[in-house]
């Protein structure tokens, strides 16, 4: 950590950000009345977080073997898109990375 | 869909009921959160007080990411806000079905509660959502949360060194899965908004040399806009 603060300390802050976007809408009316497109935006979010969450980390993150990564993700994701669910396509791309960490 | 509740009064029973499949369906989700957090190299307190605090999935996902990457305090913060931004229109709508009389801290309570899942199931009902029912509702999905967050943790633990390594893919693994469901059910439009993020983010990073934190605000910012332009009011929303 180049700041070198406690883990709690970010854990507190990350708290902190959540929880204040959660209380605000049940003291604070004027969230009815938004434009829709800023609430277009922040429904969107969520999505948009989705890519850079993944990239570039996985391939950074097993460099040199960077496609050992991508290969651990491709299996999970053909599995959740065609079986649904979240811990059987986790537990597959762990096990798909490390056959190709291994080879 | 609606609930039909002219009968069946909103009950702290009926909240658990409903809850339920909320609390299976967090379990494996929050295993993945504890993994992660053992592998990032938090203790268990400190993975739990992560769930026990923030019970917020793609908020935590994020925060635990950014904080393996060394992102500034500042950069988790402004991030974990802008994904869960969403809450401010979940907040404000179920604040409308809320009962009169629930104030201080059993309001502050059924705030720290919603989540995306609550929400979907609290919103459906046509009557006044009550306090006991709010808290039986929540109370069952933040037990799934927080017992499922300190479970994966303790399985992490008995992983061998080899296949801790592999485990690394963990993270990444479930974004993709998140992003494989929202494909599937909303169709094309996720994979245009998520691939514009994505590649921005790489772009950023591997070329322009931003940090992580900002890179990643930067990049989902821009393609929640780009998203909300391309997509009129009238169309199926993600």
């Amino acid at each position: 950590m180049k700041e070198n603060l406690p883990i709690v300390v970010y854990i507190l802050a990350t708290a902190l950000a959540t929880f204040s976007v959660r209380v605000l809408p049940y003291y604070a009316k004027f969230l009815n009345k938004l434009p829709p497109f800023v609430g277009r935006c922040m429904r969107l979010l969520p999505i948009a977080a989705l890519g850079p969450l993944v990239f570039p980390g996985v391939i950074l993150d097993f460099s040199p073997q960077w496609y050992a990564g991508l290969a651990g993700i491709g299996a999970s994701f053909l599995i959740a898109y065609t079986k649904g669910g979240m811990i059987f396509p986790i537990l597959t791309s762990i096990l798909v990375t490390y056959i190709a960490l291994v080879l | 869909m609606e609930f039909s509740d002219k009968q069946e009064s909103l009950t702290f029973r009926r909240g658990v009921r409903e809850g339920f499949p909320i609390c299976v369906g967090y379990f494996p989700t929050a295993m993945a959160f504890g993994l992660v957090c053992r592998d990032v190299g938090l203790k268990i307190w400190e993975a739990v007080l992560f769930s026990v605090t923030n019970f917020a999935g793609s908020g935590q996902f994020l925060a635990i990411n950014l904080l393996a990457s060394g992102s500034l305090i500042l950069e988790i913060f402004i991030g974990v806000l802008l994904i869960n931004m969403r809450y401010l229109f979940m907040g404000a709508a179920l604040n409308n079905k809320l009962e009169d009389g629930i104030h201080g801290p059993k309001r502050l309570l059924v705030a720290h509660g919603t989540t995306d899942e609550v929400f979907s199931i609290a919103v459906l009902h046509n009557q006044r959502l009550s306090w006991p029912y709010m808290i039986g509702l929540e109370g069952i999905a933040y037990i799934g949360w927080v017992g499922g967050t300190a479970l994966g943790f303790l399985i992490g633990m008995v992983l061998s060194s080899e296949l801790q390594m592999a485990v690394g893919v963990t993270l990444y693994a479930m974004f993709i899965s998140l992003f494989a469901q929202e494909l599937r059910q909303k169709g094309i439009m996720v994979l245009v908004i998520a691939g514009f993020s994505a590649i921005m983010n790489s772009i950023l990073i591997l070329c322009l040399n931003v940090g992580s934190g900002w890179a990643f605000v930067l990049s989902m910012l821009t393609a929640s806009i780009f998203g909300a332009l391309v997509i009129t009011e009238g169309e199926a929303l993600p």
